[in-house]
C-alpha cells in the first residue's frame, strides 16, 4: 500500500473509529529507517549494568513490558552521546558515579552488586535528595508560563525524566501501557473513564 | 529582451496563506498566473509526518536540540517548530536579519511552497467594527477605508471554501461565520464555561476556537482524524493550507504556473508608464537573475518579507522604497501581544477523560472596552484555554518506583487548565523595518534592520491578561493558581503586519480600499502588511478574505481597461 492509496482509505470515512492495523503499518513503512538504535556510545558496561537496574526498578516489567524490555538504556546513552550538552552529560555521569558511592558507603558494594531491598534503600535516598532539591525551589521563580521550577540539575530528576520518556515514547510503553493511538480518529471531550483504560487524554 | 515564456497576466509573488489565494482567485477568473515561491517544493505524500509515531523519532520528539540551536536557534523558540517538521522553518542562519539588542524580534519564517500556512495555528476570526473603527475613535494612526460590511460577504466566500468549524454566539465584537460543526469542550474546559456563566454571566462566555479544521468532510477533503499535530502536515487534507486546498484549486484551472526556488529580489518600476513592468528573481539553487513580466502583480510575500521587496526596490523617484510616496512602507509594525495568563489545577471529574487529540483549544472571546472602558488600557484581548490531564511526565519528580508507581503514573493525573491571552498591539509609526545593507541573506539580498518593542498599552493588556485569567480561575474554584506575565518578545505571536498600512489618504498610506498601491496602479499587496491595525484576533482569516476581495477588484479593473 503506498501513501496515495492510504489517503484514499482515509479519505472515504469521514470519521473512523479505529485505524486499521494494515494502515498505521503503511504509514510506518513509509519512514521506516528512522529512530535506529545503535551501540553504546557514552556508558560503559558498568554504567549500563547501573543504568539498567535502575531503570527497571522505576518501570519494571509487569503484565506489560518494563524499561528493560524497551531498551531504556540504550535511550539513555543516546542522549548522553547526541543530546545532552557537555555540561549536562557529565552532571549525569557524575550523579551515576555517586550511586555507586552511596551503595558503597552503605553497603561496602557497587549499586548492581547490591540485594533488592539495598537498592531500594538507595532510590529512596536519590528520591528525598531529589524532593529536597524540589522543595529549595518552591519560592523561587516561576518557569515559562507558570510553571512550577523543577530541580533541572538533579542527577535523579533527570534519571528519572530519561526513564520515563525512553519507556512512554517506545511502541511498548506508548500502545500498551498508556493504549494510546497515533491515529485516534475521533475526539471525544468528556468521557467516562473505563477502568482498563490508561490513555492520559487529549 | 524578456522572452514570451517570462510574460503571464498576473504575477503572485509568495504561495503562502494570501499567495495560495491570490493564485486561486485571478485563475478561477481566467489570467495565466505565476506564482513565485522562494523555497522548495511541497509533495504531501512525501514531505508531510504527522504519523510518524515517537519511538521512529532519534529524539523521541525531544528534538535534535544541538542541531536546531545552531541552525535554528530563532525558530527554536515557535512550539511548531518540531523534531519531524523543522524543515517547514527557515535555516537562520542562511535568513540574518538585526535588531538594536534591547529590542528583540522573534522572526519566524517558512520557506517552501505554502509558506507558513503549513504550520499555522489555524484560529479562524472575523473582524468587528468594533476593530476597523477603533482608530478613528481613539485618534489614533489612520482610519481603516474600510468596514465590516465590505468584508463580510467575502469572509462568507472564504469560509465556504476553506470550512470553519466553530459556534456561533452572537456577539458583536467577534462576528459569527459560517460554521462546519464544533468540536466538544474536555471536561475541565466545561466545568469552567458552566462557573464562568454562574460568577460573570454571557460576558465571559468559554466556547470552542473556532478553527480551519473539518468536522465533517467539505469541498473534496476529509474530515479531521485527530491525529493531533498538524503542524506536520495532514495526508488527508483535514485542516486548511495553500497546499492542502487554494493552491490545488488554482492547478485544476490549468492557468497556474507555480514555480518554487524563485527569490525574489526586488520590483521593476517604468518611470515613464508609472507601473511595475517585471519582476528580478533570483533562482534559489541556480542563483541566476531572472525577470518575469505581467500587467498586475500581487505581493503576497508576507508582513516582513513584502516591506524588504519594496525597500529594496528604490528608484531616483522612490528613493526610499517603491510605492512609498507616504514614508509609511516598512512603518507600523504590529504583533499581537501574548504571555499574560494563568494556570491551575481544575478538582474533580477524575473517572472522566477525553478522547482523541483535538487540534483545537478554547476561547473566550474579548471582555475589555467592549461595554465599558477599562481604565487601564485601550482595546482588548481575546483568552485561548485549554484544559487538559496532566501526563506520565509529572512522574519524573515522584518519588516512588515500581509497579505500584508504574501502574499509577500510567493513569492519567489531574486536570489542569490555563488561559493565555493574545492582545491588540497600537500601531507606532516607530515600530518600523529598514534595510541593514550590511547583513545579507544566503542569496546576496540586503535585510531587514527590525526596530520594534510593545509600548505602555500593550504592556498594560498583559498584566490584565493575568490578572483576569487568575480571578475566573479563582471563580471557577481551581487549586494551585500560578498567574504569570512571561516577557514574550513582538514578533513570537507569528501575527506580524502593518508595514503597508491600508487607508483613504495617500498621504499616509501606502494602500487604499481595495489593497492597491496608491502610487502604482498594478502593485497590490494583500498579506498581513495591509492591516491599519491590528484588532486582537488571529488574522490570517481577514488577510485571505481582503485579498479574494482585492483579486475580484483587480479583475474588474482589468476588464474595463484601468489597470
Amino acid at each position: 500500500m503506498d501513501r496515495r492509496q492510504v489517503l484514499k482509505l482515509l479519505a472515504l470515512s469521514s470519521t473512523l473509529p479505529a485505524i486499521p492495523a494494515e494502515l498505521f503499518a503503511a504509514f510506518r513503512e513509509i519512514h521506516s529507517g528512522l529512530g535506529s538504535v545503535p551501540s553504546l556510545k557514552v556508558l560503559s558496561p558498568h554504567e549500563d549494568a547501573t543504568v539498567s537496574v535502575m531503570a527497571e526498578m522505576i518501570v519494571p516489567a509487569t503484565e506489560t513490558p518494563g524499561a528493560k524490555d524497551v531498551r531504556v538504556n540504550e535511550f539513555v546513552d543516546h542522549i548522553l552521546a547526541d543530546w545532552y550538552f557537555e555540561e549536562d552529560r557529565a552532571r549525569f555521569l557524575a550523579g551515576l558515579a555517586d550511586v555507586d558511592t552511596r551503595a558503597q558507603n552503605l553497603f561496602h558494594k557497587d549499586f548492581v552488586d547490591a540485594s533488592p531491598a539495598q537498592q531500594s534503600e538507595i532510590l529512596r535516598e536519590l528520591g528525598e535528595n531529589m524532593a529536597e532539591a524540589k522543595a529549595a525551589l518552591a519560592d523561587g521563580p516561576r518557569g515559562y508560563r507558570g510553571a512550577l521550577p523543577e530541580p533541572q540539575n538533579n542527577f535523579y530528576f533527570m534519571f528519572r525524566q530519561l526513564v520515563l520518556t525512553g519507556y512512554f515514547t517506545s511502541e511498548a510503553g506508548f500502545t500498551q501501557q498508556l493504549h494510546e493511538e497515533i491515529i485516534p480518529g475521533r475526539f471525544d471531550g468528556c468521557l467516562t473513564l473505563n477502568s482498563s483504560t490508561t490513555t492520559k487524554g487529549n | 529582451m524578456p522572452q514570451s515564456k517570462n510574460k503571464f497576466d498576473a504575477i503572485v509573488i509568495g504561495s503562502g496563506m494570501t499567495g495560495g489565494w491570490a493564485a486561486k482567485e485571478l485563475t478561477e477568473k481566467g489570467l495565466r498566473t505565476l506564482v513565485l515561491e522562494a523555497g522548495r517544493p511541497i509533495v504531501p505524500e512525501k514531505d508531510y509526518v504527522e504519523h510518524i509515531p515517537p519511538w521512529d523519532m532519534p529524539f523521541r520528539g525531544m528534538r535534535d536540540q544541538k542541531k536546531i540551536l545552531r541552525d535554528q536557534p530563532i525558530q527554536s523558540h515557535c512550539y511548531a517548530c518540531e523534531e519531524t517538521n523543522a524543515q517547514f522553518f527557515i535555516k537562520d542562519t542562511e535568513h540574518p536579519y538585526t535588531t538594536h539588542p534591547a529590542k528583540p524580534f522573534r522572526w519566524i519564517r517558512g520557506r517552501q511552497v505554502g509558506g507558513r500556512s503549513l504550520v499555522w495555528g489555524r484560529q479562524c476570526y472575523r473582524w468587528s467594527d468594533l476593530d476597523f473603527t477603533a482608530n478613528l475613535r481613539e485618534g489614533i494612526a489612520v482610519d481603516w477605508p474600510i468596514r465590516y460590511a465590505d468584508l463580510a460577504p467575502w469572509y462568507d466566500y472564504v469560509e465556504d471554501f476553506i470550512g470553519i468549524s466553530g459556534e456561533a454566539l452572537g456577539l458583536p465584537q467577534l462576528p459569527d461565520g459560517k460554521f462546519l460543526p464544533p468540536m466538544q469542550l474536555n471536561c475541565a474546559e466545561l466545568a469552567i464555561k458552566q462557573a464562568l456563566a454562574k460568577s460573570f454571566g454571557a460576558e465571559r462566555a468559554l466556547t470552542i476556537g473556532r478553527v480551519a479544521v473539518l468536522t465533517q468532510s467539505h469541498q473534496g477533503r476529509a474530515a479531521c482524524h485527530y491525529c493531533g499535530p498538524c503542524h506536520r502536515g495532514c495526508i488527508t487534507l483535514s485542516y486548511f493550507s495553500s497546499v492542502n486546498a487554494t493552491l490545488p484549486a488554482a492547478e485544476k484551472t490549468g492557468r497556474l504556473t507555480l514555480r518554487p526556488f524563485s527569490t525574489v529580489h526586488s520590483l521593476i518600476f517604468d518611470a515613464n508608464l508609472r507601473r511595475i513592468s517585471g519582476v528580478r528573481v533570483i533562482d534559489s539553487q541556480s542563483r541566476t537573475a531572472i525577470e518575469f513580466q505581467a500587467p498586475v502583480v500581487f505581493l503576497c510575500a508576507s508582513t516582513l518579507e513584502s516591506a524588504r521587496i519594496l525597500l529594496n526596490s528604490t528608484t531616483p523617484e522612490f528613493s526610499s522604497g517603491l510605492a512609498n510616496s507616504s514614508g509609511e512602507l516598512g512603518h507600523n509594525l504590529m504583533d499581537h501581544i501574548k504571555g499574560g495568563g494563568a494556570r491551575g489545577i481544575i478538582p474533580g471529574y477524575d473517572d472522566h477523560h477525553s478522547f482523541g487529540n483535538r487540534p483545537n483549544i478554547a476561547y473566550m472571546p474579548r471582555f475589555r472596552n467592549v461595554k465599558e472602558k477599562h481604565p487601564a488600557f485601550l482595546r482588548g484581548y481575546g483568552l485561548q484555554a485549554e484544559g487538559e490531564r496532566q501526563g506520565w511526565d509529572r512522574g519524573a519528580i515522584d518519588v516512588r518506583f515500581g509497579a505500584g508507581f508504574k501502574k499509577s503514573i500510567s493513569r492519567p493525573g489531574p486536570w489542569e487548565f490555563a488561559f493565555e491571552g493574545y492582545g491588540e498591539c497600537l500601531p507606532h509609526h516607530n515600530n518600523f523595518v529598514e534595510i541593514d545593507h550590511n547583513t545579507v541573506d544566503a542569496w546576496g539580498i540586503p535585510s531587514l534592520k527590525i526596530h520594534c518593542a510593545f509600548g505602555e498599552n500593550e504592556l498594560a493588556i498583559r498584566k490584565d491578561m493575568s490578572i483576569a485569567a487568575a480571578e475566573m480561575l479563582s471563580a471557577a474554584g481551581a487549586r494551585g493558581i500560578e498567574p504569570f506575565t512571561d516577557d514574550d518578545p513582538p514578533g513570537f505571536s507569528v501575527h506580524e503586519m502593518g508595514t503597508a498600512r491600508m487607508g483613504t489618504d495617500p498621504k499616509t498610506s501606502v494602500l487604499n480600499a481595495w489593497n492597491q498601491s496608491h502610487d502604482i496602479n498594478n502593485l497590490f499587496i494583500t498579506d498581513g502588511s495591509c492591516m491599519a491595525s491590528s484588532s486582537c484576533v488571529n488574522p490570517s482569516l481577514t488577510y485571505m478574505a481582503l485579498t479574494a476581495r482585492a483579486c475580484d477588484h483587480a479583475v474588474t479593473l482589468m476588464k474595463r481597461g484601468e489597470l
